[in-house]
């Protein structure tokens, strides 16, 4: 499906420059309190309202992007980082190497991430490192799953049996043949996991574990509105919906990623 | 230790406003059966209570559903702050103020036991016994109970107290039976117009009429309501919702302040709005640089906009006071105007003490209040030039332990709701790290000073406190009582340790 590669790709490189754009610019201070214009409607000058401490919705909206993709590449990039070796080598090392670490990650995946996170803001104090951390960790088995099975596949090749005919050595063959035809199952896995993680910390936030106040999170943006549903459901709708269409956005991305590069898929073409 | 142990007890029982946002999300429905009739009254409430033994079990979740409904004390505090008869009619107190004759009515526990000099006696040597909660501290000051007669007990104190008789309308002054303490944690045994019927964990108390409490010998104006469910919601918006639903008929107290409108655009409900003794206190570390500085806390107290603060945080809903001192104590005089809002003046005064720019922590505990507030206070002092780093920290273990016990921080912000906590400035071991001779000396002559002196010195406390800007008094948290318009007596401010069914009727009945 190229429909999907495509929506996903505009989802999120709408939100991609929109976090960009925030670096440099955002209509006005998304933490400038001033209560003389708490919870207005949308007007000309705050296009989405203002929240109950008077501050500019679309502001804060704009900067809580920057925190979803910082928390996302963060975590996702530091459970490919360690995840993807760990599957590699859990296929190429000693079998009881193999089962060593398969079945460490089992443990892991069998250990809530959002509790994982919760513990650690208990020790650490609640901020984005350590949901990003509690993420990153909680997700580096679905990697290490993923680079074993595509290691296992590509070890069976032909040309892989011929280098090893010609007396090439295993971390050669890691890394001239297993990681170049791999990677494509991890970008999809990338995507995957990054929709996860945008969740996750949406999911912290609200709970009060993730991001700390002021900066701005589309979690907490949640949270604040909570009690605010009966009054005005447009708190709640905005930062809900921005984090569905990245949600939506990263799975779409991967799937139409997915269509293009897994092997596995390869028959079906 | 005394001062600080009670002090502990008064932010355990600030976990009442903990619970809503600890459990936020996770909405249990409120299923006890009980045959709801004109005679049943439902209340919402939000902390539920672990068992119903007050003398061993601290928070203020059992004094809310049992004082003054299950046990009665010998003299209560009514809604203004005045101290008024209970189970004593009257009371004597001897010109050197240290020996007090209560004079006692007629009443019966409901066991059927009768109500006598020796249980008044038997109580309060009970409370410096065999209680374990730190509140017990308040009976130190009683040398001896003496039963004169009957009716007639004499409490004598080893000196002078102006804080004792008000201690009495706490939990401390519940009034026991000897036959009666025997399961104190399942089956509590009182004098007052309701004996609990049954208890659903997780979801509501029911109490019913004692039967025992008016007699045709002894009668005694019942309350209206002849069954009363305590319903418990974890979550604000659940128990906002069971008001709206018809599954209660009063909320306690409510926890999402912007949710009120929609109650008061609602003529089937009657919003009432009173104080309560929680005050919300910004803290300064005064005893970490900078903050050991007054300039700096000066400085700081004229940066934070309170008046815009208690708008955006709280909707606007409660009360500036300045001092650590609520409107129903009698010392009461409104500090809210000693630092104006002035920015100017505050980077002034920083740059006179050598701070143009200055980072400062500030770790709130993890309620809604104090993480609203904190947003606030951040903004505002951006302007002068601080920039404030927030840490929510976990409520009540993590906050209790960095904040409260360690004193690792610069500056917090927590309610402390316990009546008279401005005494807690004369301990410098306290989290506040404020020392002061003066205060200390003040609040010792202060409770054994004739009353009309005790006035005048805890007013001097209070402005010596300001003076200082030991703290920054933020607001008074109110008391946000919501009803169904035919329920009627209902109180708008929080005094007592009790939420007071006593004087509760329907709309139309006597």
């Amino acid at each position: 499906m190229r429909g999907n590669l495509v929506v996903g790709a505009a989802l999120v490189g709408l939100v991609v420059v929109t976090a960009l754009v925030s670096l440099l610019w955002t209509p006005l201070d998304p933490q400038a309190v001033d209560a003389s214009v708490r919870l207005l409607g949308p007007t000309p000058e705050h296009l989405l309202g203002t929240d109950k401490f008077g501050r500019d919705v679309f502001s804060q909206l704009m900067v809580g992007a920057q925190t979803t993709l910082y928390v996302g590449i963060i975590a996702v990039g530091l459970a490919a980082a360690v995840g993807v070796p760990l599957g590699v080598l859990a296929a190429m090392g000693p079998r009881w190497l193999g089962e060593l670490v398969m079945r460490t990650s089992d443990l892991v995946l069998a250990f809530p991430a959002l509790l994982l996170a919760i513990m650690l803001a208990a020790v650490y104090g609640a901020s984005t490192l350590t949901a990003m951390i509690a993420i990153g960790v909680a997700t580096v088995p679905a990697f290490a799953r993923v680079a074993r099975a595509g290691t296992l596949q590509v070890l069976s090749r032909e040309y892989t049996l011929a280098a090893r005919a010609g007396g090439r050595s295993r971390w050669w063959i890691a890394w001239r043949h297993v990681l170049p035809n791999i990677s494509g199952m991890v970008v999809v896995q990338a995507s995957v996991s990054f929709a996860m993680a945008v969740l996750a910390e949406a999911a912290l936030s609200f709970l009060g574990f993730g991001t700390a106040p002021p900066t701005p999170s589309w979690g907490r943006m949640l949270q604040e509105s909570q009690e605010l549903l009966a009054v005005d459901a447009r708190l709640a709708l905005v930062p809900g919906l921005a984090i569905a269409a990245v949600v939506l956005g990263f799975n779409l991305l991967g799937d139409g990623l997915r269509d293009r590069f897994d092997p596995r898929l390869e028959a079906r073409r | 230790m005394a001062t600080r142990r009670s002090a502990l007890s008064a932010l355990v029982s600030a976990t009442v406003l903990a619970a809503p946002l600890a459990l936020a999300g996770c909405t249990a429905g409120s299923t006890a059966m009980v045959g709801a009739g004109p005679s049943t009254l439902a209340v919402g409430l939000t902390a539920e209570p672990q068992n119903f033994d007050f003398t061993t079990t601290d928070g203020a979740a059992i004094p809310q559903a049992l004082l003054y409904n299950v046990y009665e004390t010998l003299v209560k505090v009514d809604s203004d702050g005045e101290i008024t008869a209970g189970l004593a009619e009257s009371w004597d107190v001897s010109d050197d103020r240290t020996v007090y004759d209560f004079h006692l009515r007629e009443a019966t526990f409901s066991n059927g036991e009768p109500f006598t000099a020796s249980d008044v006696k038997f109580s309060i040597e009970r409370v410096q016994q065999d209680w374990t909660i730190s509140l017990k501290s308040g009976m130190d000051v009683v040398e001896r109970v003496e039963v004169v007669g009957d009716h007639h007990a004499r409490v004598v104190l080893r000196r002078p107290s102006n804080s004792w008789l008000r201690a009495m309308t706490t939990r401390i002054g519940a009034m026991f039976d000897p036959a009666g303490v025997a399961d104190l944690a399942n089956d509590p045994v009182g004098t007052g117009p309701y004996d609990v019927a049954s208890r659903r964990r997780g979801d509501s108390v029911v109490l019913t009429r004692n039967a025992e409490y008016s007699t045709p010998e002894n009668p005694r104006p019942r309350p209206g309501y002849r069954t009363v469910v305590l319903k418990y919601y974890a979550d604000a918006t659940a128990l906002n919702n069971a008001l709206l639903s018809g599954g209660i008929d009063v909320i306690s107290g409510v926890t999402a302040p912007d949710s009120v409108p929609q109650f008061e655009a609602d003529n089937r409900f009657r919003v009432l709005q009173g104080t309560t003794n929680g005050e919300v206190v910004l803290a300064y570390n005064n005893r970490r640089a900078p903050l050991d500085d007054v300039r700096v806390r000066k400085a700081l107290t004229y940066a934070i906009d309170r008046k815009a603060l208690l708008e955006a945080a709280w909707g606007g809903r409660g009360k500036l006071i300045g001092s650590m001192v609520p409107p129903t104590d009698p010392w009461f005089e409104d500090l809210s105007g000693a630092y104006p809002y002035d920015p100017d003046r505050a980077r002034r005064l920083l740059r006179e003490a050598g701070h143009e720019s200055l980072r400062l922590d500030l770790r709130v505990a993890n309620l809604p209040y104090a993480v609203s507030s904190a947003q606030v206070i951040a903004s505002h002092l951006k302007k002068v030039g601080v920039t404030v780093d927030i840490e929510p920290l976990d409520f009540p273990a993590v906050w209790l332990q960095q904040v409260f016990t360690d004193a690792d921080y610069d500056m917090s912000i927590v309610q402390h709701v316990e009546p008279q906590d401005i005494t807690t400035f004369g301990d410098p071991g306290f989290y506040w790290g404020y020392d002061s001779d003066r205060v200390q000396r003040l609040l010792t002559e202060a409770d054994t000073a004739p009353p009309r002196e005790y006035i005048a010195d805890m007013r001097k406390v209070a402005r010596t406190l300001s003076d200082a800007a030991a703290a920054n008094w933020l607001f008074l948290f109110p008391n946000i009582v919501v009803a169904k318009k035919e329920v009627r007596g209902l109180h708008a401010n929080q005094v007592s340790e009790s939420f007071d069914l006593t004087g509760l009727r329907r709309q139309g009945t006597s």
